[in-house]
C-alpha cells in the first residue's frame, strides 16, 4: 500500500530549501577540511544499503546519540538495521551525533543533520528511532532532534514530523525524558518495530494523536501523551496512569521467544570505531541473579542460538565482511551451555584464516581462563574480571559467589597461564557498605599484584577501575539510596592512597557524573523541565569527562525550571535528597513500575531482602527461583528457552 | 623466492602483485591505517590468499607507495600485495570484483617480480589537484607566484614531538600552477611535491603556505613517480 508524499505544515527550524531531497555532497564537503575525524559524516560503508530511496514507502532513520565511533558499535541498531532493510518496502538510514566541531559548523553552515546513506536530512524521514541504551545519552537525543530541525517537545510536533521514537535499556524508565519522544519500544525491538510500522502506514492519513491511540493497541508500545502522572499534595509520586482508554494501565515488554539467526550483512565502517570487529550474539539474559545488574534481569529469559546455527552465521559473517575478529556476544559467554563445544568448532572452522575470536564477560573461574586460553594462541595481553566488592560478605549481599581465596586462586592460574595484565572491575557506595570493605578491595588488588610479581615478574600489571553503585530501575536495589558524595569521595580518596606503586593502576569516576545518571535513571515526569533546560543551557556528551557540562545542570537544577518542581521541592538540595539520597520505602510507588521487565516486584523484594540477610540465591539454571517471568509470557512458554520448570 | 618472472605478464601467476586504485568521496576521508584495513578486509572478502607475517600480531604482507592524507582522494595510487598461494593478475581482478566498498576503484593489478625493491624506496614525488571552490582567481596566482620565488617558506612542523620546530616546505615543492579548470565555481591548483622518505611534501601545507587553509577544497594524487633504479641492493 503506498503511502501518498505528505504536505509537512512547517519547514523545519534549520532546513535546507530543498527539504524532501538529499543534501547536495558539495555542501557536506565544505565542512569535512574543518573537523577532527571527518570519516565520521560521510557513510560509504560496505555492507550499507544502495538501495533508492523511491525503493521504499516508508522511511525510517536509525540513530544513535552519540559519536559514530560508538553508536557503529551498538549491535541492536545493527539488528534493525538488517531486519527494516530486508523488507522490501522499508528503507533504513542511520545517523549519529557529531562531534561538536562539526555541530558547530552544521549550525553555522545552517544545515540539517543528515542521514549517512544518502544525505538525506533526518526530518525528511517518517519514524525516527533513537536509542535510549543508557541515561548520559538523553541530552543528546534533544541535541540530535534540534540540529535535525525538529521541534523538542512531543506536543509541538504534528504529522509532518517523524514520529520520534525511543528504544533501549534505558526506556525501563523514560520517565525524565517522556516529552521528547512519541513512543517507546519496551523491550526487544526486533519483536515489534514490524507490527508498529504496519500500524503507521495504517494510520498515515490521522492526525498524530490519532496515530498514538491507534499505536497504543501494539502490547510493548509505551505512549506517554495517553499517561499523567500523579503525586500527593507534598510532592510524593503516587504513579503514572492512563489518561486515554486507548492506553493500557502496564506496559510489558516485548521479547523474542525464539531469537532468529544474527545478521550477517554486517556493516564494516572506513574510519575506526569503538568495536571494529564481526559480532556474533550466542545468548541473551542472564541467569545469575547479581542484585545490581538491570541488563541481567530486563533481558531475562535466556534464549541460547544452536551451535550449527551459530557456526553458519559466523561462517557467513566473516565471508560477507572481511572482518579479522569475531566477538561472541552475550552478558555471560562462560554461561553458554555449548561453550566448549562452540568454541572448538570455531576454531578449526577458522583455521589458518586468521580470524581471532573474542569472549566479552567471562565471570571468575578456572572455567573461563580454559575458555580463554582456547582462544588465543601466543600474546596474552589482559585478562578482565569483575568481582565488584572486596570482602566475601559484601559479595554475597551483591549475589556473587566468588569467594576471595578463589579469585586470587584463578588470579594465580592466568598469571601462570601467561597472561601478564589482570583487571578487576570493582563498585564502591554499595549497600551496607563499609571502610573495611574498601580495605578490602585494597588488599585484594596487592594480593593480586603480589601473584603477579611472583610469576610474571615486574611486567606484570593489575589494573583496578572502581565505578559508584547507581541502584537501577527493575533490580532488587531499585529502593537504595546513592551513596553519598562525601562518602564516595572518601572511600575514592582511599583507594587512591591504598592502590598506587609499581604494577598498580587505579581508575574511577568522578562523582557528579554517577549522581547525573541515578537522577536520571530513578527519576520521574518531573525531570523533562530539568534535562531540558539543562540541555538550553549546554549540557550534552554527559557520558563524556571532556564534554560534559556540569554547571548546565547545576545551574538547571538549582532554577527548578518547573511550577511543579517549585511546588514540590523547596530547593535544589531538597530534589536531590528525593530521588537520590534516601531510601525509598518498600510499599512506594516508583516511577517505573508502570513499565513490566516480566520480573515481579514480589520477587525482588524477597530479592531484597535475601540481601539483607547475606544469602546467596543460585544460578536459575540450576532451580528456579519464581522471578515471574514465566508466568508473564505464559503464551511464548512452548518456545524453547532456558527456564527450568517451576517445582 | 626464486623462478618467478622479471616482467610482469598477465596470465602468468605470481606471489607478488601491484594494483593501482582510486579513491573517492567518503573514502578520501580516511587515515593511512584505515585504509589498510579497509583494503586488507577488502582482500580477505575477495579471498584472496594473503600472505601474513609471522609472529604474535599476523600482519598482511601489504604496502603503498605512500601514506595519503586525510582528505585528500587519489587518481592512482599504488599497493603491492604478497601471497601465500600464487595468483595471476586477472584472477585476482575477478577476486575482487562485487567485493570493493563504495568509493574504491581497481585500476590495474600486475604480478611484480620478487627482487623489484619496495614501491616505497622507488618513490620520488607525487602529483596532486587540489580543486577549490569560491577562491579569488587573482590573488591566488599571485600568492602561487610568491610562494615559489621565495626561497625558503618555514612552517611548524606536525606533531606533538616536533613542538616549536620548522622545516621549509619550499624545496619540497617541484611544480606548482592553476590548471585549467572544467567546471565554472572551481579553480585547480596542480602541484608536483617531492615524496622521498624524510622528505615529503604535503597538499595541505602547501594550502596553509598559500593561506587557503578555510577555503573548501577537493583534492586528489593523480600520480605517483617512481625511479626504477633506486632500491634494493
Amino acid at each position: 500500500m503506498p503511502i501518498p508524499v505528505r504536505q509537512r505544515s512547517a519547514e523545519p527550524q534549520t532546513g535546507s530549501p530543498l527539504s524532501g531531497q538529499p543534501l547536495p555532497w558539495a555542501q557536506i564537503e565544505a565542512c569535512l577540511h574543518r573537523v577532527q575525524k571527518p570519516g565520521r559524516y560521510v557513510g560509504g560503508e560496505y555492507n550499507a544499503t544502495q538501495r533508492p530511496w523511491e525503493a521504499a514507502d516508508l522511511h525510517i532513520c536509525l540513530a544513535f546519540p552519540d559519536l559514530y565511533d560508538l553508536g557503529m558499535s551498538n549491535f541492536a541498531l545493527m539488528i534493525l538495521y538488517d531486519l527494516i532493510n530486508s523488507q522490501p518496502d522499508l528503507l533504513a538510514h542511520r545517523t549519529y551525533l557529531p562531534a561538536p566541531d562539526m555541530i558547530e559548523l552544521l549550525r553555522a553552515q545552517d544545515l540539517p543533520l543528515y542521514a549517512l546513506e544518502d544525505f538525506h536530512p533526518v526530518a525528511d524521514f517518517d519514524l525516527l528511532a533513537i536509542s535510549t541504551a543508557y541515561e548520559q545519552l538523553y541530552t543528546n537525543a534533544l541535541e540530535l532532534l534540534d540540529l535535525s530541525g525538529i521541534p523538542l517537545r512531543s506536543d509541538q510536533r504534528d504529522a509532518s514530523h517523524p514520529l520520534v521514537i525511543g528504544g533501549g535499556h534505558g526506556t525501563f524508565n523514560p520517565e525524565p525524558i517522556t516529552d521528547f519522544f512519541d513512543l517507546f519500544v519496551i523491550g526487544e525491538a526486533e519483536e515489534v518495530i514490524l507490527e508498529l510500522v504496519e500500524i503507521v502506514r495504517q494510520s498515515h492519513d490521522a492526525s498524530r494523536p490519532a496515530q498514538l491511540r491507534a499505536l497504543a493497541q501494539v502490547p510493548g508500545l509505551y505512549i506517554p501523551s495517553l499517561y499523567r502522572p500523579c503525586y500527593a499534595a507534598d510532592g510524593e509520586f503516587q504513579g503514572v496512569v492512563p489518561n486515554d482508554a486507548a492506553a493500557p494501565a502496564k506496559v510489558l515488554k516485548r521479547m523474542m521467544p525464539k531469537l532468529p539467526p544474527t545478521p550477517t550483512r554486517q556493516l564494516v565502517p572506513n574510519v575506526d570505531t569503538v568495536h571494529n570487529r564481526a559480532v556474533v550474539e550466542i545468548h541473551r539474559g542472564c541467569t545469575r541473579g547479581c542484585r545490581f545488574c538491570q541488563a541481567g534481569s530486563i533481558t531475562r529469559p535466556v534464549r541460547e542460538r544452536p551451535v550449527e546455527e551459530i557456526l553458519a552465521s559466523a561462517e557467513a559473517i566473516i565471508d560477507q565482511t572481511g572482518y579479522e575478529e569475531l566477538a561472541l556476544l552475550s552478558l555471560s559467554s562462560a554461561d553458554y551451555t555449548h561453550i566448549r563445544e562452540l568454541i572448538k568448532r570455531l576454531r578449526k572452522q577458522f583455521a589458518g584464516r586468521q580470524v581471532s575470536l573474542s569472549l566479552p564477560s567471562l565471570r571468575i573461574d578456572a572455567f573461563s581462563i580454559e575458555l580463554a586460553e582456547m582462544l588465543t594462541k601466543g600474546r596474552r595481553s589482559g585478562f578482565t574480571f569483575a568481582p565488584e566488592a572486596g570482602s566475601d560478605a559484601l559479595r554475597h549481599r551483591i549475589n556473587k559467589t566468588i569467594s576471595t581465596e578463589e579469585l586470587l586462586d584463578v588470579a594465580e592460574q592466568v598469571f601462570t597461564h601467561g597472561w601478564r595484565t589482570i583487571k578487576l572491575y570493582f563498585m564502591i557506595g554499595l549497600p551496607t557498605e563499609t571502610d573495611e570493605d574498601i580495605e578490602a578491595i585494597i588488599d585484594m588488588a596487592q594480593r593480586v599484584r603480589r601473584i603477579g610479581y611472583r610469576i610474571g615478574g615486574r611486567k606484570t600489571e593489575v589494573r583496578i577501575s572502581v565505578n559508584t553503585f547507581i541502584p537501577k530501575p527493575h533490580t532488587t536495589f531499585q529502593w537504595e539510596p546513592l551513596a553519598d558524595k562525601a562518602t564516595v569521595e572518601r572511600r575514592q580518596e582511599r583507594l587512591k592512597d591504598g592502590i598506587r606503586g609499581r604494577g598498580l593502576q587505579l581508575s574511577w569516576n568522578p562523582y557528579r557524573g554517577s549522581q547525573l545518571e541515578a537522577l536520571l535513571a530513578r527519576g520521574d515526569r518531573r525531570l523533562n523541565a530539568v534535562v531540558e533546560r539543562a540541555w538550553q543551557l549546554g549540557a550534552r556528551f554527559d557520558a563524556w569527562d571532556d564534554w560534559r557540562n556540569q554547571d548546565a545542570w547545576d545551574e538547571a537544577i538549582g532554577e527548578l525550571p518547573s511550577e511543579t518542581l517549585r511546588a514540590h521541592f523547596s530547593t535544589a538540595e531538597a530534589l536531590l535528597d528525593a530521588y537520590l539520597e534516601r531510601r525509598r520505602r518498600e510499599d512506594e510507588v516508583l516511577p517505573w513500575d508502570h513499565l513490566q521487565s516480566g520480573i515481579e516486584k514480589r520477587f525482588f523484594l524477597q530479592d531484597y531482602q535475601r540481601s539483607r540477610e547475606g544469602k546467596l540465591l543460585a544460578d536459575c539454571r540450576e532451580r528456579c527461583h519464581g522471578c515471574g517471568i514465566l508466568q508473564s509470557f505464559p503464551d511464548l512458554r512452548r518456545e524453547t528457552w532456558q527456564c527450568p520448570v517451576i517445582r | 623466492m626464486s623462478g618467478h618472472p622479471l616482467t610482469s605478464a598477465p596470465e602468468m601467476s605470481s606471489l607478488r602483485h601491484r594494483i593501482t586504485f582510486g579513491t573517492s568521496r567518503s573514502l578520501a576521508y580516511v587515515s593511512v591505517l584505515e585504509l589498510g584495513t579497509l583494503w586488507e578486509r577488502t582482500l580477505r572478502r575477495g579471498l584472496v590468499p594473503l600472505k601474513y607475517s609471522q609472529g604474535f600480531n599476523p600482519r598482511p604482507r601489504m604496502h603503498f607507495a605512500a601514506p595519503l592524507p586525510v582528505g585528500c582522494g587519489s587518481k592512482a595510487d599504488l599497493l603491492d600485495l604478497s601471497l601465500n598461494e600464487p595468483r595471476t593478475s586477472d584472477a585476482i581482478i575477478q577476486s575482487l570484483a562485487g567485493v570493493t566498498p563504495p568509493g574504491l576503484t581497481i585500476l590495474d593489478v600486475v604480478a611484480v617480480a620478487p627482487r623489484v625493491p619496495a614501491l616505497s624506496e622507488q618513490l620520488v614525488e607525487a602529483e596532486y589537484q587540489v580543486w577549490l571552490r569560491e577562491a579569488n582567481q587573482e590573488r591566488l596566482s599571485t600568492a602561487v607566484i610568491r610562494l615559489l620565488q621565495a626561497s625558503s617558506v618555514l612552517l611548524p612542523k606536525r606533531g606533538r614531538r616536533h613542538r616549536g620546530k620548522t622545516y621549509d616546505l619550499r624545496p619540497l615543492i617541484k611544480t606548482l600552477g592553476i590548471e585549467p579548470n572544467p567546471k565554472p565555481d572551481w579553480t585547480v591548483l596542480g602541484m608536483q611535491l617531492n615524496a622521498r622518505p624524510g622528505a615529503t611534501g604535503r597538499p595541505d601545507e602547501v594550502l596553509k603556505a598559500l593561506e587557503l587553509t578555510e577555503i573548501p577544497r577537493r583534492c586528489f594524487r593523480t600520480r605517483l613517480i617512481l625511479d626504477h633504479h633506486l632500491g634494493g641492493r
